[in-house]
């Protein structure tokens, strides 16, 4: 990773941020800290060279100015902490612990003031140090000047060592801040480059692309799986668009192949004025009209797919539905030489789009009637089962359709061989799926009453429907 | 009768003005809503057939200042592929009829038919009388001559329209959602065999069958 495409990525930017930051707090940490400290030694060092200034003028009040002067030499002797300058009125000097010379500048002696001054000292090692002094001249009632004061040297090393300290603390800070965000931005940055992978290659119309998930749990890993989940959704609905492309131009050219055909022939034939025309252009508009069914089939499949949910629910009561649908179909079903019974129960509140439920009872019913040989049976019934749902079932007495293929007859356009020569779709029972699916409900496909007397073993199809939500 | 037709897609509505005047009307056409408006107001029109979907004033919009402005003629209302909102809001907007394209020209002559029939007979009627045929819609009985006819509740509602629209045709789609109201698919022609048991209960044993079938458009009963 080169560093101008590093400068870019956000993790790095980030850590570089919050390393400015925490320098620039630490900045201001180490700043107090100084401060803080210079300033409480130098009050203390006040202190300690007031009380010692105290104890000399109250001997000196006490006494006179030998006796101070036997107490300074007293105590220059035993060699203490302090710096001791006595000089009478004309300035010469009394007593002092001290040469003029190592103090320079020379302190500010002006009576009852404060001055600092540096000292020159002499370290074990021989080395020269020039640390800071702190002291205070008191103008005494004979004219004569004392002056105490005290080395800030102390002080001085250790805030020298706080500071050296606290730039090591620093500079770890920042060599560790910059690494652990090298780091991690690294670590960030490889599991965006796997993301962005796969972005790009479904850019290019791979689909089959999926993030590698670790078990981490992070949040880009999150972000993975949600990809991952989204690409699984979209190639789920691609595939099924293409089926269902497929199936649509597989089902809707072989009418318009035929309509093609019998166009052809009626314009030779009237060409060659052998026939009006007007027949074949009946059958074609007969085929024409078949495949405007199937369009019309594939649109409500789609547009209840797409409606995630029941379009335009209105609660009425399912046992009237039944009775339309029973009377609208028996004498259909009687003119064939079927018998045909319905078993209703009353009050059966549902919430549902009237007309395209109707347009699945009517399907099923007209399969049934359909597929039933003469001389059979279909039984429509609707009844609250015991689960509280409303279930429509319609049971014929048919061919039925075996097991292994009770799934796959759900499925668009397809049509088992034995229906082929059938008229219809092969869309009827997949929207019925549609409908009950967009109701929330269900469709369940089972044998029906078996086989007896060359009939059967016949079909009972359930669809499935919530009941009426509580209240209203 | 006279129509005017509303509709901004021009083969289709060469296509209707023809089929209309071949069915012996007269007719007028209006490129979309805003010129419809204009048309309308010029009057004398029996029947107004409108599409949806039109430039400028679309045909939910034409509807309801048509209604606004008091005028009350029958609309029949075109829509692409049947989107149950669709019928919904056209029949809300003060629609009477709804159509959806692609249709039948027997299909669209049959609702016209319709409509225009609806307004002549306006009031409120307690016997119907077509020929020798007289339905009492108070004690619900029918007559054909002298003899009563027996019929179930259905049958009874299903004549009863057929009489309203007599010497008209009336399709098979127009009897399930005018008589049973419902808007779907019977897959197959469920229609035709209610047809055919009345048929059998009001023209059995009399010389001439009132109940005909029109090909290629629904059924007709004659006077």
């Amino acid at each position: 990773m080169r560093l101008p495409s590093l400068l870019r990525r956000t993790p790095f930017r980030l850590t570089l941020l919050f390393l400015a930051l925490f320098a620039t707090a630490a900045s201001a940490i180490l700043a107090y800290v100084y401060i803080a400290s210079a300033a409480e030694a130098r009050a203390q060092a006040e202190a300690s060279v007031q009380a010692e200034a105290d104890i000399l003028l109250a001997i000196y009040n006490a006494r006179d100015i030998d006796a101070l002067n036997m107490a300074l030499i007293e105590r220059i002797s035993r060699s203490g902490p302090y710096v001791y300058v006595l000089t009478d009125a004309s300035g010469a000097f009394i007593s002092r612990n001290l040469d003029a010379s190592p103090i320079d500048p020379a302190p500010d002696t002006r009576a009852g003031q404060w001055g600092t001054f540096r000292l020159t000292e002499t370290d074990e090692a021989g080395r020269v140090e020039r640390p800071q002094g702190l002291g205070v001249d008191y103008e005494l009632s004979g004219g004569e000047h004392l002056f105490v004061g005290q080395s800030l040297g102390d002080t001085e090393a250790y805030l020298m060592r706080l500071t050296q300290a606290l730039w090591a603390a620093m500079g770890m800070v920042l060599v560790l801040g910059a690494s652990g965000g090298l780091l991690i931005s690294r670590n960030v940055e490889r599991s965006m480059a796997r993301l962005n992978k796969v972005v790009m290659a479904v850019q290019d119309g791979d689909l089959k692309a999926r993030a590698e998930v670790r078990k981490s749990g992070d949040e880009l890993d999150e972000l993975g799986q949600g990809l991952n989940q989204m690409l699984d959704r979209l190639e789920a609905s691609m595939t099924s668009i293409r089926h269902a492309g497929d199936a649509i131009a597989h089902d809707l050219r072989s009418p318009l192949t035929r309509m093609r055909a019998k166009l052809e022939v009626a314009l030779i034939d009237a060409e060659a004025g052998k026939v009006s025309g007007t027949d074949a252009l009946g059958v074609a508009l007969d085929e024409a009209d078949h495949l405007l069914k199937t369009f019309n089939a594939v649109l409500a499949i789609a547009r209840l797919q797409a409606a995630q949910g029941t379009p335009d629910p209105v609660r009425f009561d399912a046992a009237d539905l039944a009775s339309d649908m029973a009377e609208l179909y028996e004498p259909a079903a009687e003119d064939k030489g079927l018998e045909f019974g319905a078993e209703i129960e009353a009050g059966l509140m549902i919430e549902a789009n009237r007309p395209f439920l109707a347009q699945a009872l009517a399907n099923v019913i007209d399969n049934a009637i359909k597929y039933t040989p003469v001389g059979g049976a279909v039984m429509f019934r609707a009844r609250r089962r015991s689960s509280g749902e409303v279930e429509y079932s319609v049971t014929d007495t048919g061919p039925g359709v075996p097991e292994a293929d009770r799934e796959r007859v759900v499925e668009r356009f397809v049509r088992l061989d034995n229906s082929r020569t059938e008229v219809g779709s092969g869309l009827g029972l997949s929207l019925v799926v549609a409908v009950l699916e967009a109701h929330g409900g269900r469709v369940q496909l089972d044998e029906g009453p078996g086989v007896y007397d060359g009939f059967g073993p016949g079909l009972r199809v359930a669809l499935v429907l919530p009941p009426a939500p509580a209240g209203v | 009768m006279r129509i005017l037709v509303v509709e901004d897609d021009a083969d289709a509505a060469q296509a209707m003005v023809r089929g209309l005047s071949e069915a012996g009307h007269e007719v007028a056409h209006a490129v979309d809503g805003a010129y419809g408006l204009l048309e309308a107001q010029q009057g004398g029109y029996d029947v107004y057939v409108v599409d949806r979907m039109m430039p400028r004033l679309d045909g939910v919009g034409m509807v309801e200042t048509l209604r606004k402005n008091g005028d009350q003629t029958p609309v029949l209302f075109l829509s692409a592929l049947g989107e149950v909102e669709d019928r919904v809001t056209g029949l809300k907007a003060g629609a009477d009829d709804y159509l959806v394209k692609p249709y039948a020209f027997a299909e669209l002559i049959a609702r016209v038919e319709a409509l225009s029939r609806r307004r002549e007979t306006g009031g409120v009627q307690t016997v119907l009388k077509v020929g020798d045929l007289e339905m009492n819609l108070i004690a619900r009985t029918v007559h054909r001559g002298t003899t009563e006819i027996d019929l179930q509740p259905r049958e009874f509602q299903l004549l009863e329209f057929l009489m309203r629209h007599a010497n008209q045709s009336v399709t098979r789609t127009m009897l399930l959602e005018k008589v049973w109201e419902y808007h779907f698919d019977p897959q197959t022609n469920v229609i035709d065999v209610h047809i055919s048991r009345l048929r059998a209960k009001i023209d059995k044993g009399f010389d001439r069958a009132m109940l005909q079938t029109v090909r290629g458009a629904g059924y007709r009963l004659e006077a």
